[in-house]
């Protein structure tokens, strides 16, 4: 087979070899626990605390207003579940993640009123549609920043404000935004922010929750009073460093790396707006290196099988345990027709990927279409 | 270059050994899942190893697959499925008939699915782990019979389309069951100790009743306590509806009488069933529909042996053709004739064709 060209990033990325050289080293040096008194144990309640201080001065926020948890699934779980009660109503999209969407919807059942927002056919929420949804119990508005599948940016700041004049609390999924983008949590009205270190080169299951200063919620896991009291559990130290390491990566080398996939990007769009392949690229105002598209005539999971056994790597609708699909549920939501549905699949691009990269992708995909499209 | 065929992995030991042997015949496999169901929404004990469709069974063809070096996906398949198995399944019961739904999942689902995601993977043949074996003559195709007379599955196979055929390979109809299990363990696969798979595949506790209970809730209740007549016509008693019985059923009517009782008939209609004794059951009579044919149209009458259902014996019996309906008189009388199971149709090994039985009234 030849290279593996991965082209998912929006689902993970591959770990930054210098985060897995550190990860490693502190694997086996640091074994103390933070709690403990002990030389050992300081050290390694030194390294979760010095890289709190380093993700917080990346997203310009207090240290203490960092909280490290598993991932995003677990972030998204400690606000909905942490903040709202019976009778509570909740604003959210009907496009999130499903730690967000499942989530309410199991809320729902237990007594929370819930609105699910569906995005506009631009693959957005916009502002007025939060606005016009709140009401005298709204308790929490939850509305992510760059949409999993599609890649479109919602209007965080706008909606922050709308929620900050009402005196609700906002809540946004920014895993797709951090390390792609320059997240600077001083300028909006924000009370929650889900961070996910694997989707910035970090490692796996380890994220974090920037969590207002003021703001109590109740902890989902009680214990030894871990993380202020709000995440019991002895700290994954090696992970948190890793991801502390990941993201100050990203935010030197963050110009380089949305100039590339930008340039990587066009070039894509590029070469299929000269081909004769039937396409369109989904959603307006676009993350750069996401890109949802449907290919007409040319059924989606089919193309990740062919594209997959000659070593290339894309997405293909919500995923679910078993490794099964269906039709990408995002472009549902934003009133697309379901066989269209099926013919979209994500491309999403990383800084590893190359322009003959891009070449050798776009020329597998015309030789796949021209075999299978119908 | 070599050929490329599409193995149907379910996770079970039969699939897993299907694609050894494709690989040993020295083509490149691509193992393929289709989920079909979702355990969780329809109850029953969805934690059961062996219910193919089940996370853990698609994870263990997954590994069976890495194991081999082959690539494997999964494809959701669950809203057809549902469409043309699962409601017809629960209907047919409704209308006081048997259905077979894995005739129904081989004839509308998983061939032509098969077939046309072969076609996507540039694969010319598709593989499944069936007891059943495929025959050439004079670029003419045919199903035989599984070598493992207690394992044959040809039963189940009448309804797929004949086109198919050639493109088909059944890698195990050659072998025993046991067979198959020592060159999984042999391998040491993964799924070598897998257990039996269930009767139907979607009802994890094998209680149809319960699972049809729960999937259509409102049909049921509708469905009140019932009457239990004689071959007369007379009322012997009362039941809790007919949607509980099948024909040949012998458990559960509530009746003492000197010489056992089974269900002879559903009525839907009023709502009842007729009992009788055991000899009244047998008939030689049947009409059959949706008729397949994997050899080529015969002639009518034509004789031919019949097995009514799953694991039955053949018995010998002539179709003809009566006011544009299929009708089988069978030679000797069989029993329990059941409305809504399949008539397969044999010559000695060869799979003719079959049918879905219907009464002859």
């Amino acid at each position: 087979m030849n290279k593996q060209l991965y082209f998912d990033i929006a689902a993970t990325t591959p770990m930054d070899i210098a985060v897995a050289e550190i990860i490693h080293k502190a694997n086996i040096e640091n074994y103390g626990n933070p709690s403990s008194m002990h030389m050992s144990g300081q050290k390694s309640h030194n390294i979760v605390e010095r890289s709190r201080t380093s993700i917080a001065q990346i997203l310009n926020c207090k240290t203490s207003e960092i909280i490290f948890t598993s991932g995003g699934s677990e972030s998204n779980n400690i606000v909905l579940k942490g903040i709202l009660k019976k009778g509570d109503h909740l604003i959210t999209s009907s496009y999130e993640h499903p730690s967000v969407l499942n989530l309410a919807k199991h809320l729902e059942q237990n007594g929370v009123e819930v609105t699910f927002i569906k995005p506009l056919k631009n693959g957005s929420i916009s502002a007025e549609q939060v606005k016009s949804e709140i009401k005298s119990n709204t308790k929490l508005i939850s509305i992510m920043y760059v949409n999993n599948e599609l890649g479109t940016i919602n209007p965080i700041s706008e909606i922050g404000d709308i929620a900050s004049e009402n005196e609700i609390l906002f809540h946004s999924d920014t895993v797709q935004f951090i390390g792609k983008e320059k997240l600077d949590l001083s300028k909006i009205n924000i009370d929650f922010a889900t961070i996910c270190a694997h989707k910035f080169y970090g490692p796996k299951g380890v994220g974090g929750l920037y969590c207002k200063s003021g703001i109590i919620l109740n902890p989902l896991i009680d214990g030894g009073g871990q993380e202020n009291g709000l995440r019991a559990g002895t700290e994954n130290i090696s992970s948190i460093l890793g991801m502390a390491k990941a993201l100050e990566i990203s935010n030197d080398t963050l110009l380089d790396n949305k100039k590339k996939i930008l340039e990587l990007e066009n070039y894509f769009i590029g070469l299929l707006e000269n081909s004769n392949i039937q396409y369109r690229l989904n959603g307006v105002n676009r993350l750069k290196g996401i890109m949802n598209l449907t290919f007409f005539g040319v059924e989606g999971h089919g193309l990740l099988m062919n594209l997959d056994m000659q070593g290339i790597a894309i997405s293909y609708g919500s995923a679910c345990s078993s490794g099964s699909a269906n039709a990408p549920q995002a472009l549902i939501e934003m009133g697309m027709d379901e066989n269209e549905a099926r013919c979209s699949v994500r491309i999403s691009i990383g800084k590893m990927i190359e322009k003959d990269d891009i070449k050798q992708l776009f020329e597998t995909i015309c030789n796949i279409i021209s075999r299978i499209k119908k | 270059m070599k050929e490329k065929v599409l193995v149907a992995m379910s996770g079970g030991v039969d699939s897993s050994v299907t694609l050894l042997r494709i690989i040993e015949m020295g083509y490149e496999a691509i193992g393929i899942t289709m989920k079909l169901w979702e355990y969780k929404n329809f109850g029953g004990n969805n934690l059961q190893e062996n219910n193919c469709c089940a996370v853990s069974s698609i994870n263990k063809a997954k590994l069976v697959c890495e194991r081999m070096g082959v690539p494997h996906y999964t494809i959701d398949f669950t809203g057809s499925f549902k469409e043309n198995v699962v409601d017809n399944f629960v209907d047919e019961y409704l209308s006081g008939r048997t259905p077979n739904p894995c005739v129904r999942c081989n004839s509308f689902i998983k061939w032509d699915t098969f077939i046309e995601q072969a076609e996507i993977l540039g694969a010319k043949y598709i593989a499944t782990g069936h007891y059943a074996q495929i025959d050439e003559k004079n670029g003419d195709y045919f199903i035989k019979q599984g070598v493992d007379e207690r394992k044959d599955q040809s039963y189940v196979l009448w309804g797929i389309p004949k086109e198919t055929l050639s493109k088909t390979i059944l890698p195990l109809g050659g072998l025993t069951k046991e067979e198959v299990r020592e060159i999984a363990r042999k391998h040491k696969l993964e799924t070598a100790e897998e257990p039996e798979s269930m009767e139907i595949c979607f009802i994890a506790d094998n209680n149809y009743k319960r699972f049809i209970n729960e999937y259509a809730p409102d049909k049921v209740a509708k469905i009140k306590n019932g009457k239990t007549l004689d071959e007369k016509g007379e009322k012997l008693g009362s039941n809790d509806g007919y949607i509980n019985y099948t024909v040949g059923q012998r458990k559960g009517i509530g009746l003492t009488n000197p010489n056992p009782l089974y269900v002879k008939e559903i009525n839907p209609k009023n709502n009842s069933i007729v009992v009788g004794e055991k000899s009244s059951l047998f008939k030689d009579i049947c009409k059959v529909k949706e008729l397949n044919w994997l050899i080529e149209t015969p002639n009518f009458p034509y004789e031919t042996h019949c097995q009514i259902r799953y694991n039955g014996r053949k018995a010998e019996g002539t179709i003809s053709v009566e006011e544009n309906e299929y009708v089988v008189n069978f030679k000797d009388p069989q029993l329990a004739v059941t409305p809504g199971q399949s008539i397969v149709f044999y010559n000695n090994k060869t799979l003719c064709g079959g049918g879905i039985i219907k009464l002859y009234e």
